[in-house]
């Protein structure tokens, strides 16, 4: 295409790259390329880290005070809605929830030690008030799935226990029904992946096949916070 | 001063959801990704927007940072720099119907081709000085200013052809000088 004869094509096809010189068609072949050419990934790497330089005689300028505070906003979105627990008039449940919650993470961690060690691990334990239904939930980052074990309690007849994410204030999200079977693996998109630490999961008693809405609509059975095991 | 280890331990942090991770990123990095954007964009309150606009980019993408084996110094410039000129495109083409061909703007090499150079100074600017002065600037051009080979063409006052044959053999004849 448009000519190109010479032999370093890809060297000075990766700089213009960098440079932003390509159309949009050209980029995007060339970064379907980059996917599976390492030699050209290497290229525009090299380019890249060179480029950068020209950002060496920049002077340093300190950002607005109220840059950091706009940046969460973006992340974590402008209204904070009032979370699903404190809509069901369940807040004063999370303290003591987290609490028997991190006591029985202490207890049961060292039998959930997972053999790498690399990535710290995540996991919840999920429990009723008075443990009449108990589910350990543990992240496994290579599979990006969240491995369930359902070590007490069932849903009730007819009915269907639905795992939900909570972050911080922001709307339940739905993680899924959980299988009849005691294990079961649920895939975590890679975007919620990075919320899981330090948030709630819940457990709703749904309709079969989960809440038809989108949102919780029975009660929530049981809850915990995701901690982490540290590396 | 923050070692490339730091800013790295910093992204692996982001990428699993980390928030103190990220203000301790912002409070070494910001200043620097600040000062790109208004070299960029011209215009402070844009490059507070821009800006903004850029962390909630890191703190996105900050798992994806090797794929493409970048430094993460590097990574952050990047992401910084091809975001504001993303913007300055955008509001490029939005002004072209008001903008006439009598309005090119200054031919010139800016200032910062004769800026004084520290020790330190990356070889690019070294084997930059070894292309003839209007090449050198059309490299900066491009990677500063986001400017297309149309712009450039138009700049330089050489057919569009012209201007990408030019360009390309800067490219290689960089390349060669930065393998020496």
């Amino acid at each position: 295409m448009s000519g190109q004869t010479d032999p370093d094509d890809d060297r000075v096809l990766a700089g213009e790259y960098a440079l932003g010189l390509l159309s949009p068609e050209e980029a995007r072949a060339f970064e379907a390329r980059m996917q599976t050419d390492p030699g050209l990934r290497a290229a525009y790497a090299g380019w890249a880290e060179d480029m950068a330089a020209l950002t060496d005689d920049i002077d340093e300028v300190a950002p607005p005070h109220d840059m950091p505070d706009r940046i969460a906003e973006a992340i974590d979105g402008p209204t904070r809605k009032p979370g699903l627990l404190s809509k069901l008039g369940l807040s004063w449940i999370v303290p003591g929830a987290v609490l028997a919650s991190l006591l029985a993470f202490f207890v049961v961690s060292n039998d959930l030690l997972v053999p790498d060690g690399d990535v710290p691990s995540l996991r919840a334990e999920i429990a009723a008030p008075d443990d009449s239904l108990r589910v350990t939930a543990a992240y496994d980052g290579a599979r990006g799935q969240l491995r369930i074990t359902r070590a007490a309690g069932q849903a009730r007849p007819g009915r269907a226990l639905e795992l939900w994410l909570i972050v911080g204030e922001a709307a339940p999200v739905s993680l899924g029904v959980l299988p009849e079977g005691r294990e079961a693996a649920l895939a975590i998109p890679a975007e919620m992946t990075r919320k899981l630490p330090g948030a709630v999961l819940a457990i709703s008693d749904e309709p079969p096949g989960g809440s038809p809405t989108g949102a919780p609509t029975g009660d929530v059975l049981a809850t915990g916070q995701v901690v982490r095991q540290g590396a | 001063m923050a070692t490339p280890e730091d800013i790295e331990m910093l992204l692996a942090r982001l990428a699993v959801g980390d928030r103190a991770a990220l203000d301790g990123l912002y409070r070494l990095t910001s200043a620097k990704l600040f000062g790109i954007c208004l070299r960029v964009l011209s215009n402070r309150a844009e490059a507070e927007d821009a800006l903004q606009e850029v962390y909630v980019k890191i703190w996105r993408g900050a798992g994806r940072y090797r794929a493409n084996g970048l430094s993460p110094m590097t990574w952050l410039i990047t992401v910084a720099r091809n975001h504001c000129i993303d913007r300055l495109r955008a509001r490029r083409a939005a002004s072209e119907g008001l903008e006439t061909a009598a309005e090119q703007p200054d031919a010139a090499p800016g200032p910062e081709a004769l800026a004084i150079r520290s020790s330190e100074r990356a070889r690019l600017l070294d084997c930059l000085e070894e292309l003839p002065e209007a090449r050198a600037a059309a490299v900066r051009l491009a990677y500063l200013q986001g400017e297309t080979y149309a712009d450039l063409a138009a700049r330089f006052e050489v057919p569009l052809n012209t201007m990408r044959t030019w360009l390309r053999r800067s490219l290689l004849t960089l390349r060669e000088c930065l393998s020496r």
